[in-house]
């Protein structure tokens, strides 16, 4: 294993700085992507002329065009470089692992970036200029381009929830096309068009180019795009029925924090769809700015609540049934038992004091195998987690933590750094004082050792392989 | 010759590495120094009044130009950083660790820079007082530079070892810096010049004089940047460039002297006819591809590439690389024709252009 400096991110979870930079890049890959669907159906509809009004429909293409540029082009491709940077920062050995296995599926990504970049900005600059037929075919190759890199991507997520076959096979296509590939993909696409329909209507409402019934209009025929909503319970149930079943469990009731995400996401779609379904059968209601708005912003919550369900249901690992949530594979597990956690770790621990031997081992163990989730007293934080357990409990329930919780990693590490980790919380909840006696006693390192040997070293979850979704 | 001299999966990544980093190069040059030049101009003007005809033209051009050369240099920047992630993982990323926020800040840098040209760039900010111009054109350069400077601090970083890094994570610090910093920092700089007169040369061939005084001055400072930078450099390091990368370090320098000529006889008087204009550009992309590869081998002294030679064998080993080449093609013609379609003649001849 190779050892990376750790940092803290002081009361913040690290999960809460990548998940909310996820759900913030993945909410504007979803305009880029629907809204280039979006402007091709109204080019195409704009050619079919008659009553339609193609000038109409071609004058809201060039405004929502430029929307797009500003918004997806700018802070869409910076956060989407972005989500690489902070990857490494909260779990360099996961990047890592997804650079080895799905490097050229990355490659074939940047193809169609190219492309998307090119057919985007030769709109921009020229697409009110040239001849329909044109207009389509650039729109239309900007389209392809921006949902290739929604496959492209979505094989690569949905790999790390559920593997599949690539457990036994190291097939990276067996990777990419895993349980969840098409359901996530078919409802990310979905996601796209319905937020691409909802930010059309904000900017229709926003800009002064048209009038109340052209606005009218343009809302009834954006909101067509919402319609595709009406199969995402399926496609839902559909994923759920794909992933693990400890992760369907989590979902469904089994974590209070997963259920209520997922309740978020439910209720803020089902409430986007209700509100599609009125519209769309009362053609003379409209959609001001205030309530497309709104609409956005429900639209962003569902989409947090689907992503923040995405990566939670995930536990105890960021690769199932390879890499734990700790970056420690489960092989490394066994080893840890054996040889410590942190006798490999060339980087020092820091701090405001120095701590003595045991507790500054305990902070070290700490660091290596829970910071990555927990924090001492903020986010998920150990203080509030452990407070009113006593010394034996902190001992028994670490050393079987995958039996505690089971999506939590099985403890990797020797009895002593386990003691020297109790030992650390139990002088964090006494308030941090300046001394503490160091625990010795060999008697309370066999229990520990029995501990360990009772649960062994496999997770707490069921892992499979070409059927890790159907346990 | 390097990279082939190594062994075929990590030759076969180093050479991916390269041809991208090529390709970033070119535009991140060309924003580097467009935004160098737009501030200056911007400092010019507020102080002393108006410009020629010929900077305004070439601001102008730049102006126009500089979000889509942005997006281009940021998407060109992709393939690049992923290469560099199969071949030097742990040192790229522990330095990205050690840096910490100053690392990141990049990103939201990015972004408002990103805006600020599209601000430049609007008609009614053209008509706004001296000053302010030149307050946007000065932030922007600044976000650049910063950007600029953090590459280089975090490569630097990233080739120092261990124990370096070790004492960085003990002191906590979110700044690296030696004495290699400035002289590399300074190259890649005025470097980036005469690659934004070849294509500013292409943009706006009017403006060639003023273009040409622009590139020789800068082809004479990079030289000299990279002198001291040469002289910097440790001694394994320079002997290196010298003994292994010769052949490499040759390319650069006869690119370099092409375009010294060829853009005195521009500066001279000479027309910017149709061959000139290819030999600037092949000039420029010759040196700039030399200088790369230079940069490889200052990097390979540093860190042994032997430690990953059997991760780089495993990476060859994963599907996926046929698919890549055939995507790569296709959108390549792909791309070609979204060209020719944005060259068709406006629908309308009264239609106002964008």
């Amino acid at each position: 294993m190779f050892y990376y400096p750790v940092n803290d991110f002081g009361p913040v979870m690290k999960g809460m700085i990548i998940g909310g930079l996820g759900i913030f890049h993945v909410y504007l890959a979803q305009f880029a992507i629907g809204g280039g669907l979006l402007m091709s159906w109204f080019q195409w509809r704009s050619m079919r002329g008659g009553a339609d009004g193609g000038e109409l429909y071609t004058r809201f293409i060039d405004g929502l065009f430029r929307v797009l540029v500003l918004v997806s082009f700018v802070t869409g491709a910076v956060t989407g470089v972005a989500m690489w940077f902070t990857t490494i920062q909260i779990s360099p050995r996961t990047i890592g692992l997804m650079v080895d296995e799905f490097h050229w599926v990355w490659a074939i990504e940047w193809t169609f970036f190219c492309l998307e970049v090119a057919a985007g900005y030769a709109f921009y600059r020229r697409g009110p200029t040239l001849d329909p037929r044109s207009r389509l075919t650039l729109l239309l190759m900007y389209s392809l381009a921006a949902w290739m890199s929604l496959f492209w991507i979505n094989g690569i997520l949905s790999w790390q929830l559920t593997p599949g076959a690539w457990h036994e096979t190291h097939s990276v296509w067996q990777g990419f096309f895993n349980p969840t590939f098409w359901p996530s993909l078919i409802f990310r696409t979905l996601s796209s068009m319905a937020t691409a329909a909802l930010v059309a209507c904000l900017v229709v409402n926003l800009s002064s180019r048209f009038d109340a019934e052209e606005r009218r209009r343009l809302v009834h025929a954006s909101f067509r795009f919402l319609a595709p909503m009406a199969v995402m319970p399926l496609l839902g149930a559909w994923f759920l029925a794909a992933v693990p079943e400890a992760s369907r469990t989590w979902a469904m009731g089994g974590s209070i924090a997963m259920t209520m995400f997922l309740g978020i996401g439910v209720g803020a779609s089902a409430l986007i769809g209700g509100y599609a379904v009125v519209l769309l059968l009362k053609k003379s209601m409209t959609v001001n700015g205030a309530t497309a708005a709104l609409l956005i912003a429900l639209g962003f919550g569902a989409t947090a609540g689907a992503e923040f369900v995405r990566e939670g249901i995930r536990k105890p690992y960021t690769v199932h049934g390879t890499l734990y949530s700790n970056s420690i594979t489960q092989d490394e597990v066994a080893r840890f038992r054996r040889e410590g956690c942190t006798t490999g770790d060339p980087y020092p621990l820091r701090g405001e004091r120095e701590l003595p031997e045991q507790l500054g081992l305990g902070a070290h163990v700490f660091r290596v195998q829970c910071s990555v989730c927990h924090t001492w007293d903020g986010a998920n934080g150990l203080a509030h987690l452990t407070s009113g357990w006593t010394d034996d409990q902190l001992r028994l329930n670490i050393a079987q933590l995958q039996r505690t919780k089971n999506f939590m990693p099985p403890f990797a590490g020797t009895p002593e750094e386990l003691e020297a980790l109790v030992q650390w919380l139990r002088w964090g909840h006494a308030d941090k004082p300046d001394g503490w006696l160091a625990t010795d006693d060999p008697r309370v390192i066999a229990q520990i050792q029995r501990h360990l040997d009772e649960v062994g070293v496999e997770p707490g979850v069921r892992v499979g392989s070409s059927a890790d979704s159907n346990h | 010759m390097f990279p082939f001299d190594q062994p075929a999966s990590t030759a076969f990544y180093l050479v991916l590495y390269l041809g991208t980093l090529v390709l970033h190069v070119v535009p991140m040059n060309y924003v580097l120094a467009g935004s160098s030049y737009l501030a200056l101009l911007g400092v010019w003007e507020a102080a002393r009044g108006g410009v020629s005809d010929a900077h305004q033209r070439i601001a102008a051009g730049l102006r126009d130009w500089m979000p889509f050369a942005l997006s281009v240099a940021i998407t060109a920047g992709v393939a690049p950083l992923l290469f560099l992630q199969v071949l030097y993982k742990q040192p790229f990323y522990t330095a990205n660790l050690l840096l910490l926020h100053r690392w990141m800040a990049i990103l939201p840098v990015l972004i408002v820079a990103f805006y600020l040209l599209y601000l430049q760039k609007s008609k009614r900010f053209q008509a706004r007082p001296a000053v302010v111009r030149m307050l946007v054109s000065v932030g922007i350069f600044l976000c650049f530079g910063f950007v600029a400077w953090s590459w280089t601090e975090n490569h630097v970083l990233s080739t120092r070892g261990q124990d370096v890094w070790i004492e960085q994570y003990a002191r906590g610090g979110w700044f690296y810096g030696d004495r290699e910093l400035p002289a590399r920092l300074a190259l890649w700089w005025v470097g980036a010049f005469p690659m934004l007169s070849m294509i500013l040369a292409w943009q706006v061939p009017s403006a060639r004089k003023a273009l040409a005084r622009v590139a020789l001055p800068s082809l004479v400072a990079a030289a000299a940047a990279g002198v001291v930078y040469y002289f910097q450099l440790p001694a394994d390091a320079r002997q290196s460039v010298v003994s292994v990368g010769w052949p490499w370090l040759t390319l650069g320098l006869i690119g370099w002297v092409a375009q010294v000529a060829l853009w005195t006889m521009v500066w001279r008087g000479r027309q910017l006819r149709a061959e000139l204009w290819l030999g600037l550009s092949a000039a420029a992309v010759l040196t700039a591809a030399g200088v790369t590869v230079l940069r490889e081998l200052r990097r390979l002294t540093a860190v042994d590439i032997t430690e990953y030679y059997e991760a780089h064998a495993a990476a060859a080993r994963v599907g996926g690389w046929w698919l890549f080449a055939a995507l790569l093609a296709m959108n390549a013609g792909l791309i070609v024709w979204v060209v020719r379609i944005a060259c068709r003649p406006p629908v309308d001849a009264d239609s106002p252009g964008t």
